[in-house]
């Protein structure tokens, strides 16, 4: 009896612990794709410092929209990303389904599901001017980990106040994965995306499940 | 026990592991043409059978009832499978299921000593913990285990990593790469490859309750004690370490046995049968 109590209470504690969780280099975004400007049900949160992150962006059309959407991830520095879309494998056509080329949602249509999976590289910023990071830039290995520099300056300012610019190296603030209508080149649907810095945030990852 | 049974081993025994393939392609996505059907391409939204059941801090009634008008083809597939468990056993979980068909697969394929055997956990007691805070995490609000654990969502994209750049974008993050090593622990390497389902599968939770309660009505896999000899063949053998052998006689969990037969198969006495208790 005492070692079924034990395993209950240690699944107890091992699940509370997984569910309570925060994953902060991935998000699931959940949006409606409007032609008068749809909205994502909230923004989703990252940490950050990651080399990478993920969202699933899920969407439903709400009709009367219909057309092509043309996705573009907004902000500043510019983030490297790819959009991959869950698309059968093999399609026997039973059900017409959007499709993405070239970051484009080829024919929309009222009620269509999507799902897509956004994968996000985010540039090494020199920590003093945040500078997203060039061929021209010096590294420097300080206190274990690698640093990049725009200019002697730069390095200069970093070497005498670490504290002050650590953390600057990754990106920060707000973006936005923006679906255009192609032939208005209207919004029809905004996910904004945040990047905080470690212990700004407490609602990162996929938590509203 | 007495048992009013078939003593010929039937013909879903025999070929379970043909019907687990067969199962396996009929029904994980990437390959599967059941979702396309629907809106969707995976287990992911209609065919969730997972969420719709789960009630969320702050969700009113009609958003509750909306979750199972959502997830339809979830809906269907719990509820049948709840049906046809309670009156025939949890064939679902043994035969159909591809998400625990694919790990008890990749299970047998792998040698032998690369498995770790399971069976000291309780296996009830550690699955109702899992299954109260699944459902106990989202009702207070401060967590959840659906999406961010899911078997349905895990299996089917390492099969559909083989062929769609979606897919292995959910290995591109840390709790995709947690439920990889989750998958490959509790199934691909675990001893019967069942340990996942056994533990932390909240559909096969749910099966096992129905299983429990079904049983003075529905057929199960039975032992008569007059022919069992204590040999415990039968009981290193269950995927789902349901059986225990205590004075010379083995006795099923019902909470956590599954029809697969794969003690029947090696009990000597054949004292092991599927048939309805004579209770």
């Amino acid at each position: 009896m005492e070692k079924k109590i034990f395993f209950f209470s240690l699944a107890v504690c091992i699940s509370l612990l997984a569910a309570t969780y925060r994953w902060t280099d991935s998000a699931h975004s959940i949006g409606l794709i409007k032609a008068s400007g749809g909205q994502a049900r909230h923004a989703s949160t990252f940490e950050s410092g990651n080399d990478l992150y993920t969202l699933i962006a899920t969407a439903t059309v709400i009709p009367p929209y219909r057309g092509d959407a043309r996705i573009v991830l907004e902000g500043s520095p510019e983030i490297d990303y790819r959009i991959h879309s869950s698309d059968p494998v093999i399609d026997l056509g039973i059900r017409r389904q959007p499709r993405l080329r070239d970051n484009v949602l080829y024919d929309l249509q009222p009620k269509d599901r999507i799902a897509l999976w956004v994968v996000m590289k985010p540039p090494v910023l020199d920590p003093v001017c945040n500078m997203a990071y060039q061929k021209e830039f010096t590294k420097e290995h300080l206190d274990g980990k690698d640093y990049f520099f725009c200019s002697d300056g730069c390095r200069t300012a970093f070497k005498a106040e670490p504290g002050k610019y650590r953390g600057g190296e990754s990106i920060r603030g707000n973006y936005t994965l923006a679906f255009y209508d192609t032939k208005t080149d209207k919004a029809v649907l905004r996910v904004p995306l945040i990047f905080k810095g470690k212990g700004e945030l407490k609602d990162a990852g996929e938590h509203h499940h | 026990m007495q048992a009013n049974t078939t003593t010929n081993k039937s013909f879903l025994q025999r070929n379970r592991y043909w019907i687990m393939l067969a199962s396996a392609i009929l029904l994980l996505p990437p390959l599967s043409f059941l979702f396309q059907f629907t809106a969707d391409n995976n287990f992911c939204g209609s065919w969730c059978p997972r969420m719709f059941f789960v009630w969320r801090k702050g969700m009113s009634g009609s958003e509750y009832l909306m979750g199972f008008i959502r997830s339809y083809m979830g809906v269907s597939l719990v509820f049948g499978i709840l049906a046809s468990t309670f009156f025939f056993g949890r064939y679902w979980c043994s035969h159909l299921c591809p998400i625990g068909g694919t790990m008890e697969g990749g299970s047998r394929v792998l040698p032998k000593f690369l498995k770790i055997n399971y069976s000291v956990v309780p296996a009830a007691s550690f699955r109702y913990g899992y299954l109260a805070v699944y459902f106990i995490a989202s009702a207070i609000g401060i967590g959840s285990l659906c999406c961010n654990y899911c078997n349905f969502a895990t299996i089917p994209r390492i099969v559909g990593a083989a062929f769609s750049q979606a897919d292995v974008s959910y290995f591109l993050r840390s709790a995709g790469l947690v439920n990889l090593g989750l998958v490959a622990g509790l199934g691909f390497i675990a001893q019967g490859g069942r340990a996942y389902c056994n533990l932390l599968c909240p559909l096969g939770a749910l099966d096992a309750l129905s299983n429990r309660l079904g049983l003075r009505i529905g057929k199960r896999m039975l032992i008569d004690s007059t022919k069992c000899n204590g040999c415990t063949a039968c009981a290193r053998v269950c995927p789902t370490w349901s059986i225990e052998v205590k004075e010379k006689k083995a006795g099923i969990d019902q909470l956590s046995c599954m029809p697969c037969g794969e003690c029947r198969k090696v009990c000597a006495q054949e004292a092991i049968s599927y048939g309805k208790s004579a209770h």
